[in-house]
């Protein structure tokens, strides 16, 4: 079929790229114009990416690359800028798309009484872009500009309150824990610069290579290597432990950039980049089992950290890192099939994270509240926000038949035949999510109301972007069942054979409805004391409520540590380097304090000294007579 | 006994030392100024002798006329000479030359 | 276009006809003084951007060449047996690929800090007349093909920055200024020996067939002769006081090393730099941190490497671990200094390292990443003074533990600080990330562990920058500074925030720009070390 759009997928981000420039140049002087410019264009690149993602649909339809602008070229060496369209990043495209459009209409009703929204308006256009940027870059270095992007993006949005000490320090983490990611993403390019046998960097080659034989060229260990620190690179992004400390924290920023970029999309970043790579970590069995024990034991440490944090944003953000987790599992169990259940668990979960975090918005825009345990009652006041929570929380929690039932189906389906203690941690970090997501229904909706403010409903633009999701919540599950694996054998172009387990389907629905009926114990009907179990075991939940002292941790192991080494050195340049040159300073003074006694103003001794000189000379032309 | 020019050239180092002497270590400004006429002259001597001893058989007489020279430069700088005693003498009221150590710093 | 014109000296010279207005000005009439003074460093940045459209690309050999003999000392040696020997002192200018991109910075950030002395408030017509003599010294350093016209101009650099320095500066300018003066000082004693030794050896050049011969300064020349295994430089015979050997042409190098590594600066030489950066009024500093470091790695390309290829190369493992200590050194410093202009100078040393790190690789892609590293880095840390100025003069103070908060007050120039500082920690899409990217990809090769260690930097970077411009721009903003900062930047300071902006992004975007005109160069530089020293 003749490709009509695809050639025209650089629009994509180059629209936001439009409004990110039009909103800087005219911002200021008419906001409602650039607002509504960029709903415009970022509407139009949605419409684009249907598109392109229609023509996907066609049978065999090739991958389509274009990289006709040299960034750099250097000698046999170049790097382009271009795009590629293939099946997966055409998936990526829509997903970014629908919730990015979603979220700039629901920051028109959120954001209406911030005098700075245009400002916001433009940095979340600018993340747009740069989101889309990354997906269809044609090359790894493409990728990783864009990697960067997002994270500053990210950080800007974060610390879009500037003047809040909170935060500044979480956009300052952020930055900072994701850029230690960003150094291993780094060290991987060097490494595949150094070892490919051509000194090409797109996704074509390196994927040519790792599955050809072109990769024996390449020795083994430095195979791990590059597919770990790529890892290392996702790890970063997706907040998986040990540098998922930044997300929790980056909770500070708007509710709505909550919903975008660090639910839906940038962070789901690193599991696409992981996806992208997939040849690479194909070819590297000891990095394959790293990717799907860190997403495993993330899984499930994110999700008991969920359980007993009080703060709405967080418990959710806890959830999509552990949610993160489940999707690298995923990845870590090296076949075709995993890759597309960990990409159809992204495609859900940005649908329900999204959603879940705008109810959340819509909450505490409503209530001035962040506080669970001061909220209550919500329900009663906001319907429409209520329900649509209500189904994220179901499909959060996989209950047949929202999405997110079909998505861990498929993810533990793969890891049942992986192993089966990835399954079983995958289920028990089922009944967490199922556990907390009800804790924090309850908490939020049912009950009595406890704050001064009276909850209202939100504006329209607010709940249409909830009902929108909320469908899409239900039906994205569709797309690939047991029965029809369709989005498996689309993204994978394989067939895919029969992988209906009823096993699964009952266990983990079994754990999600354990997970919500404990929940109804503890916080619904109040049958069982939360404080009580809690006291039962004080180290385990203290644990859990310090989110066991990761923070303090890195605080002791590398913060204070790089304080007193910088402590030190600067002590060393004041006295050691710079002591070295004064000391020669003294040095010098010295000895032309001591030559300047001769200077006594005496004339007489000059002349004598002028005297001696002379007959020194002499004597020497005398003396080479005869030497 | 022919004088040779040995004898001319030994007054005049002579003479030059003694003005030497004289110049480094005398106290006195004034016998310091007189040493160095003394030297000034061991120098004609030198000149006038080597005119006359001299292997060219021009005989002309630069030799002479270059100390007549000197002995007018000699009196011109020996008036300048005196004439900033004289000023120093005013301002320091005195003509030590060991108190004399202005150029210092 | 340029055949019969001489327009590489109509490029230094030009602001002299500043220097000559500025002279009949009255030294009250501060608006005329600006206005001259400005105006005239665009002159130079015009005729470079006219010289860069007609720049042949192509090609790695100078171009535009000027020379003719400027004076001639007739000497005679015993041990040389030779008919007449005289000392030759050219007047040689030329431009390629490695000259040409850092004229136009030069042209460029000089037009720029010209803005940026607005902020001067005494004495302008010496300031402006001394600014222009500055500028003049530096174009020449990056023209010469003569190492003696070399010395003179980069000599001349000298005697500016002092009393710009010592005038103009803060509270401890004197002693800064004087730290500066005998630093370099030294740093050009040691270079004027190396070049003396040089010209007396490797610049003895017969003159055609004849019996004549000349002790000359001519890069060309020196390098045909070090190059030539049959020169007098390179023949070891009894009575040939010409004779280079080995264990001098190390001495040389490691001469040129020391004197160009105080002017880069290299650890431990780098502390005098801290003082200029910290007590240097912000527009000497924009030209100081943005164009003479670089002089510094100018010289140890142009005249160390290029001239004692083998030597290099022996080195570069050398070369390699100073540019990561400098790397490492200068961010963990950074990490803990309480004045941001102070994190700025140890940033700046920790970004010379990447250019160590770039010469070391001995390969094309990390000759261009240095050559980025340099453009990149001067622009960078020119908008970064430029800002502390804009800064300094609303808070009067740069101490960060004072600052918060004012984005509140003066959103764009905080942006553009935002702005600045991604740069400098290399974000992707501005100009400092394609200069760190080439510069670690080319030695990762060749010293994987030493790469390793320095890539370090990156996060050090990340970690210090925010810290600095976090503290000043994020966070509450306290009463004080509210009723002290109230006007955002002026029209004056918009123009070079932006201009600096704009070429930031642009590197950034299209790197291409830069290696274009230096790739050929680049070549040919390789392939003079490669073939003679390898």
């Amino acid at each position: 079929m003749e490709s009509m759009f695809t050639p025209y997928a650089w629009l994509i981000p180059i629209l936001p790229l439009l409004a990110f420039v039009v909103l800087l140049v005219l911002g200021k002087t008419n906001k409602t114009f650039g607002i509504s410019f960029s709903i415009a264009a970022i509407f139009a690149s949605f419409v684009l990416s249907l598109l392109i993602f229609w023509e996907r649909l066609a049978d065999n339809a090739s991958n389509y690359v274009w990289d006709g602008w040299n960034w750099l070229e250097i000698g046999s060496f170049q790097i382009s800028l271009g795009f590629e369209i293939n099946n997966l990043n055409a998936m990526m495209l829509v997903i970014v798309t629908v919730v990015s459009l979603l979220v700039h209409i629901y920051s028109v009703g959120y954001m209406h009484d911030d005098e700075r929204k245009t400002t916001f308006f433009s940095y979340i256009a600018l993340f747009t872009f740069s989101m889309l940027g990354l997906v269809i870059a044609e090359n790894i270095v493409q990728l990783f500009i864009f990697w960067e992007l997002v994270g500053v993006c990210s950080f800007l949005l974060v610390g879009f309150w500037y003047f809040k000490p909170e935060a500044k320090a979480a956009a300052k983490k952020a930055f900072i824990v994701t850029r230690v990611g960003d150094l291993g993403f780094f060290i991987a390019i060097l490494l595949l610069f150094t070892y490919l046998p051509e000194p090409s960097l797109s996704f074509t080659y390196i994927s040519q290579v790792f599955t050809t034989d072109l990769v024996n060229q390449i020795p083994d260990h430095i195979q791990f290597w590059i597919a770990l620190l790529i890892f290392v690179g996702a790890i970063g992004k997706s907040g998986q432990f040990p540098l998922h400390t930044w997300l929790p924290d980056a909770m500070e920023g708007p509710t709505p950039i909550s919903a975008l970029i660090h639910a839906a999309t940038m962070v789901a970043a690193g599991v696409y980049l992981v996806a992208r790579t997939y040849d690479v970590f194909l070819a590297a069995p000891g990095a394959l089992e790293a990717v799907a024990i860190i997403g495993a034991f993330t899984a499930i440490f994110a999700a008991i950290i969920g359980v007993t944090q009080n703060d709405i944003k967080r418990v959710l953000a806890y959830s999509t890192v552990s949610q993160l987790g489940y999707m690298m599992m995923a990845l870590g169990f090296g076949t075709k099939l995993a890759l597309a259940a960990a990409m159809f668990h992204l495609l859900t979960h940005a649908f329900f994270k999204a959603l879940l975090f705008l109810g959340a918005g819509s909450v505490i825009h409503s209530l001035h509240e962040q506080d669970i345990q001061k909220m209550g009652g919500a329900g009663r006041y906001m319907k429409v926000t209520t329900i649509t929570f209500a189904i994220g929380a179901l499909a959060l929690s996989g209950i047949f038949p929202l999405s997110g039932f079909w998505s861990k189906d498929a993810i533990l389906v793969e890891a049942l035949h992986y192993q089966v203690i990835f399954f079983l941690v995958g289920s028990l970090a089922a009944l967490f999510t199922a556990f907390y997501m009800t804790r924090l229904f309850c908490l939020v909706f049912l009950g009595e109301h406890k704050g001064k403010h009276k909850p209202h409903e939100s504006p329209i633009s607010m709940t249409l972007p909830l009902v929108v999701l909320a469908v899409l919540a239900v039906v994205a599950g569709f797309v690939y069942t047991p029965f029809i694996p369709w989005l498996a054998t689309w993204l994978t172009g394989e067939e895919v054979g029969d992988h209906l387990s009823w096993t699964v389907i009952f266990v983990s629905s079994g754990a999600a409805l354990a997970g919500i009926i404990l929940g109804w114990l503890f916080y619904g009907k109040k049958a069982i004391s939360a404080d009580k179990v809690a006291a039962s075991i004080p180290w385990l939940y203290k644990l859990s409520f310090n989110k066991f002292y990761i923070d303090e941790l890195y605080q002791v192991a590398v913060v204070k540590p790089l304080k007193v080494v910088s402590y030190l050195l600067d002590r060393f340049d004041e006295y050691v380097v710079d002591g070295a040159v004064r000391l020669t300073a003294g040095a010098t003074v010295w000895l032309g304090g001591v030559a300047s006694r001769l200077q006594n103003g005496q004339i007489q001794l000059y002349v004598l000294v002028t005297i001696f000189g002379f007959i020194i000379f002499v004597l020497a032309l005398i003396g080479r007579r005869f030497w | 006994m022919e004088a040779s020019l040995t004898s001319y050239l030994a007054l005049g180092a002579f003479l030059f030392c003694i003005g030497l002497y004289g110049a480094l270590t005398k106290k006195n400004a004034v016998i310091v100024l007189l040493c160095i006429e003394l030297m000034l002259n061991a120098a004609n001597i030198n000149l006038v002798a080597f005119n006359k001893f001299s292997v060219s058989v021009t005989q002309d007489l630069t030799g002479q006329i270059f100390s007549l020279f000197n002995i007018a430069i000699a009196a011109a700088e020996a008036a300048v000479a005196v004439a900033i005693l004289i000023a120093l003498y005013r301002a320091r009221a005195t003509s030590n030359m060991y108190e004399i150590n202005e150029l210092k710093d | 276009m340029f055949e019969n014109f001489p327009i590489l000296s109509v490029i230094t010279f030009s602001p002299l006809i500043g220097i000559l207005i500025l002279a009949f000005i009255n030294r009250e009439n501060g608006k005329w003084l600006r206005i001259v003074g400005i105006a005239t460093t665009f002159i130079p940045l015009i005729l470079t951007g006219i010289l860069y459209s007609q720049f042949n690309k192509a090609s790695s050999a100078s171009q535009f060449t000027e020379h003719f003999t400027w004076l001639q000392f007739p000497l005679n040696l015993d041990g040389l047996r030779v008919e007449s020997l005289t000392l030759e002192f050219n007047y040689s200018l030329g431009v390629d690929g490695f000259s040409l991109p850092l004229l136009l910075l030069t042209a460029f950030i000089v037009s720029m800090a010209a803005f940026a002395s607005v902020n001067i408030k005494t004495r302008w017509k010496t300031f402006y007349i001394l600014f222009l003599l500055l500028e003049i010294g530096i174009l020449g350093v990056f023209l010469a093909k003569d190492l003696l016209m070399f010395f003179i101009f980069f000599e001349l650099t000298l005697v500016p920055m002092f009393f710009l320095i010592g005038i103009w500066g803060y509270q401890n300018k004197e002693r800064a200024a004087n730290r500066f003066l005998i630093y370099n000082g030294l740093g050009s004693a040691i270079m004027l020996i190396a070049f003396l030794i040089i010209i007396t050896t490797a610049g003895l050049t017969q003159v055609g067939d004849t019996a004549n011969y000349i002790y000359t300064g001519s890069i060309d020349t020196i390098m045909q002769n070090l190059n030539d295994p049959n020169s007098y430089a390179n023949t070891n015979v009894e009575n040939n006081p010409s004779h280079l050997s080995e264990a001098m042409q190390t001495t040389v190098f490691i001469m040129l090393l020391i004197a160009f590594g105080i002017k880069l600066p290299i650890f431990p030489f780098h502390t005098w730099m801290l003082r200029v950066h910290a007590e240097a009024p912000p527009a000497v500093v924009m030209i100081h941190s943005g164009i003479l470091l670089k002089m510094g790695a100018y010289g140890l390309v142009r005249f160390g490497v290029l001239l004692f290829p083998d030597h290099a190369l022996n080195w570069a493992f050398v070369l390699a671990v100073l540019g990561a200590i400098n790397i490492i050194y200068g961010a963990i410093n950074a990490f803990s200094q309480s004045d941001f202009k102070l994190i700025l100078a140890y940033s700046s040393i920790s970004h010379m390292g990447i250019i160590l790190i770039g010469l070391a690789a001995f390969n094309d892609i990390g000759f261009q990443g240095l050559i980025i590293q340099l453009i990149s880095h001067g622009l960078i840390s020119a908008l970064m003074f430029l800002l502390v100025g804009s800064f300094y003069e609303r808070t009067q103070t740069t101490a960060i533990d004072k600052l918060g908060g004012l984005a509140k007050a003066v959103p764009f120039m905080s942006a553009a600080l935002l702005f600045a500082g991604m740069a400098l920690l290399g974000l992707p899409s501005l100009s400092g990330f394609v200069g760190e990217l080439l510069a670690f990809m080319a030695l990762f090769e060749k010293y994987p562990i030493v790469t390793l260690i320095s890539t370090l930097g990156i996060i050090l970077a990340a970690a210090y920058v925010l810290r600095g411009v976090m503290k000043i721009t994020f966070g509450p903003l306290d009463e004080q500074l509210q009723q002290q900062v109230k006007q955002d930047a002026r029209l004056i300071e918009v123009i070079p925030m932006v201009s600096l902006m704009a070429f930031i992004i642009l590197l950034g975007v299209y790197p291409s720009i830069v290696t274009d005109i230096t790739q050929a160069t680049v070549v040919d530089f390789l392939e003079q070390i490669l073939s003679n020293g390898g």
